[in-house]
């Protein structure tokens, strides 16, 4: 019996008929991509999810990924909104309930950012300095340079002067456009969302290379729960968001087009990027 | 120029004093009040810089400790947004080896350069002084984390206002005790000049040139200073005391003239009787010898001279009562004169007069104080010369001027007659006024008094300067 059954079965047995009749809130663990410091986007996002479900959704927050990957794997969360690169590190273990479509398609791109005003056309003009990378388990934050390193036969602790995990994909874009790194590597989506709602921030910044077009950063559940009525009704929530208003909403907040089904091959170029680094 | 001072004018002085004591005063109070100020503001500071560093050691420790880069610099960049004011320009955070972690602007600090190069000149937060001048002053302070030290901090604050507020306080004091000190120093003229007034009224009254002091009028006298009132009348009253004095002095040379031609009378009445005899003798003898023309010729002869005699005695006499102060020069005929007068004086008493007038230059001086000088002496030595005594007069041409010597066989001055004649000590009631007489016309005419009794000769010397050359 989990927490929140021993809770509710303590309660029908000690006759509190309020706490009975309360669901326990679906917990959605999430990354902090663009959205972790923008409460409204949160709210928005959790009254949507709670209206389709029809059933409370809290929204759970880590700093990193490997965190919210944890708290997917030893049941803390019910399902989480994670990177395609711990999905697929985790492969095994947990199951694909939607991925976001943005722009039409079910994919974004990594970008490597510098200053404006920094004269590198290339990753190979970034040697022996400091670099931004949003976290070690992000995919378009970490993966994709790492990979491209690989293939120059080098990797971040060689070619770089310095690595620096901001935790953040917004955090790498400050951090590049303070300063305080020369370059970054950055999710293309979360630079272009910032793009429109922030333009201030990404207009100290300047896209010197965009990766090649790879797999939304997924929601996953745990396999051996995927086929929990509470699991299944959320996927169908998340895949049904835009026919609500409220779901339209949040995904008008976020710049989604929907949640779709998706396929894990959709995540075959980050595969052949781990393979890269896991090779090198 | 300091001597130059003393002969400002009193009122002038006291105000540039006043000013001078403003001025200390202003520099003085001046100094505690941005002294104060700076040391209010010093303790803002280093409040500020305190609770600044503070807070941020505290935020910034577990970060330093694991050299998280971007945790140092989300933090920094965070409280450099929140903090208020403005005050905090630039912040960089070091790892123990001194290597920057991060800093709020990278492009000054950046990550992994030596923060050497902005802690040199830092100052801790106990000691940071806006006092210097500098619009930005750095601070710096260790991060400690379970009292080990990982990494400092390093601080620069923007001070442009509380510099700005010293210079603004600096000046509206300069202006404020300026304005205050030309205030005070110009009441205190004012002030000064208005109490000093009736002072200078005295002084001014005083005779400044040298003059005769003379009486303040009633209108001029201060009213509502009782004690400045009653000095001003005293003034008034001495003043008129010393005008009844020139007056009675006047009156008495005046009269002192009657009273040597009184002492000449009996002398002067044998001058006249004595050929009064011989004349009337005359008279009957041409009565007489009416038809003897040659006896006749003799008498009228000898009547002209007795007559010419004493036309000549009474001229002397109406001359001598009519001599004024500011009459004619003293010539020959003066000394002429006086032995006319005198001679009798010195034959009745039987004494032997040597008289010698060796000048040729009476040396332009007035004629009736010399002639009261010599009258006044020769009555003295007269009067001093026992019967059948010795007189002499003398006058001749010295390199100072006319010198006047009268001798005289008598015992000599008294000490009462030598103080009238010889100081200016007041003259003892009953001595007679005339030898302080000869002392006063002396002094008037600039001359000198010596006396010199030795073998029973008194010898009194009277040495006046020449005005002028004039033939005697």
């Amino acid at each position: 019996m989990n927490r929140r059954g021993f809770i509710a079965g303590t309660g029908a047995a000690l006759g509190l008929p309020g706490i009975v009749r309360a669901e326990a809130a679906f917990r959605l663990g999430l990354t902090p991509v663009f959205l972790d410091n923008d409460a409204a986007v949160i709210d928005r996002l959790r009254t949507a999810l709670s209206a389709s479900m029809a059933a409370p959704v809290e929204l759970i927050q880590r700093r990193t990924y490997q965190e919210i990957t944890a708290t997917i794997l030893d049941g803390s969360v019910d399902a989480a909104w994670i990177c395609g690169y711990p999905f697929l590190q985790h492969r095994d273990r947990l199951t694909l309930l939607g991925v976001p479509v943005w722009r039409g398609q079910p994919r974004y791109q990594s970008y490597l950012i510098v200053r404006r005003d920094d004269p590198a056309t290339g990753l190979a003009d970034l040697r022996g300095h400091v670099h931004a990378f949003s976290d070690p388990d992000s995919n378009s934050g970490y993966l994709v340079t790492a990979s491209d390193l690989a293939r120059m036969g080098t990797g971040p602790e060689q070619f770089l002067s310095r690595s620096v995990f901001t935790y953040g994909h917004r955090n790498v874009v400050r951090a590049v456009a303070g300063g305080l790194t020369r370059s970054g590597s950055v999710d293309g989506y979360v630079w272009e969302t910032l793009a429109r709602v922030e333009p201030a921030l990404t207009r100290g910044t300047r896209i010197v290379t965009r990766s090649e077009w790879l797999g939304f950063p997924p929601f996953a559940a745990r396999a051996d729960r995927a086929a929990e009525a509470r699991v299944v009704r959320f996927g169908q929530a998340l895949q049904g968001l835009d026919a609500s208003p409220a779901g339209r909403a949040a995904l008008d907040l976020l710049l989604l087009d929907r949640v779709e089904a998706g396929d894990v091959t959709l995540f075959d170029g980050i595969a052949a990027r781990m393979a890269e680094i896991a090779g090198g | 120029m300091l001597a130059r001072l003393g002969t400002w004018p009193i009122t002038l002085r006291v105000a540039l004093a006043t000013a001078a004591l403003m001025v200390l005063l202003g520099m003085a109070a001046s100094q505690q009040v941005l002294s104060t100020l700076g040391r209010l503001q010093d303790a803002r500071l280093q409040e500020y810089a305190r609770l600044h560093v503070e807070g941020l050691a505290v935020a910034l420790g577990p970060f330093t400790l694991h050299k998280d880069v971007w945790e140092v610099y989300d933090t920094l960049d965070r409280a450099q947004a929140d903090a208020a004011g403005g005050r905090i320009l630039f912040t960089v955070v070091a790892d123990d080896r001194g290597q920057v972690l991060a800093a709020t602007d990278p492009a000054r600090a950046p990550v992994d350069s030596p923060v050497e190069d902005f802690a040199r000149d830092a100052r801790p937060t106990s000691d940071v002084t806006a006092g210097n001048g500098d619009t930005v002053v750095r601070v710096k302070a260790p991060l400690t984390m379970q009292g080990r030290e990982v990494g400092q901090i390093v601080t620069e604050l923007d001070v442009r206002d509380l510099v700005a507020q010293r210079r603004t306080a600096a000046l509206a004091l300069l202006a404020g005790n300026a304005a205050v000190t030309l205030i005070l120093a110009l009441a205190g003229y004012l002030v000064v000049a208005r109490m000093l007034k009736p002072v200078e009224l005295l002084a001014h009254h005083m005779g400044e040139a040298g003059g005769r002091p003379h009486p303040i009028p009633e209108a001029a006298f201060p009213r509502t200073d009782s004690v400045l009132a009653r000095l001003l009348r005293n003034f008034n009253g001495m003043a008129g005391a010393i005008d009844a004095r020139a007056e009675a002095e006047r009156r008495l040379a005046e009269r002192e003239r009657f009273v040597s031609l009184g002492r000449l009378s009996s002398s002067l009445a044998h001058e006249i009787n004595n050929p009064l005899g011989g004349l009337l003798n005359a008279t009957d003898t041409i009565r007489a010898y009416a038809d003897r023309p040659e006896v006749v010729r003799q008498s009228a002869d000898l009547v002209d001279r007795g007559l010419r005699h004493l036309r000549d005695v009474s001229r002397v006499i109406l001359e001598e009562k009519r001599m004024d102060r500011s009459g004619r020069l003293l010539s020959a005929a003066d000394f002429e004169d006086l032995r006319l007068l005198f001679e009798p004086e010195t034959t009745r008493r039987g004494q032997q007069l040597d008289w010698r007038i060796e000048v040729a230059d009476c040396g332009g001086l007035p004629s009736a104080p010399v002639r009261q000088i010599a009258l006044n002496l020769l009555l003295n030595a007269a009067s001093a010369a026992p019967e059948g005594g010795f007189v002499g007069f003398r006058c001749h041409e010295t390199a100072e001027g006319l010198e006047i010597v009268v001798s005289d066989t008598g015992p000599g001055l008294s000490g009462s007659a030598r103080a009238r004649l010889m100081s200016e000590a007041p003259a003892e009631p009953g001595g007679g006024v005339g030898l302080r007489l000869v002392r006063d016309l002396v002094g008037g005419l600039g001359g000198d008094i010596a006396h010199d009794g030795s073998e029973g000769r008194t010898d009194i010397i009277i040495v006046l300067p020449a005005k002028g050359a004039r033939t005697c």
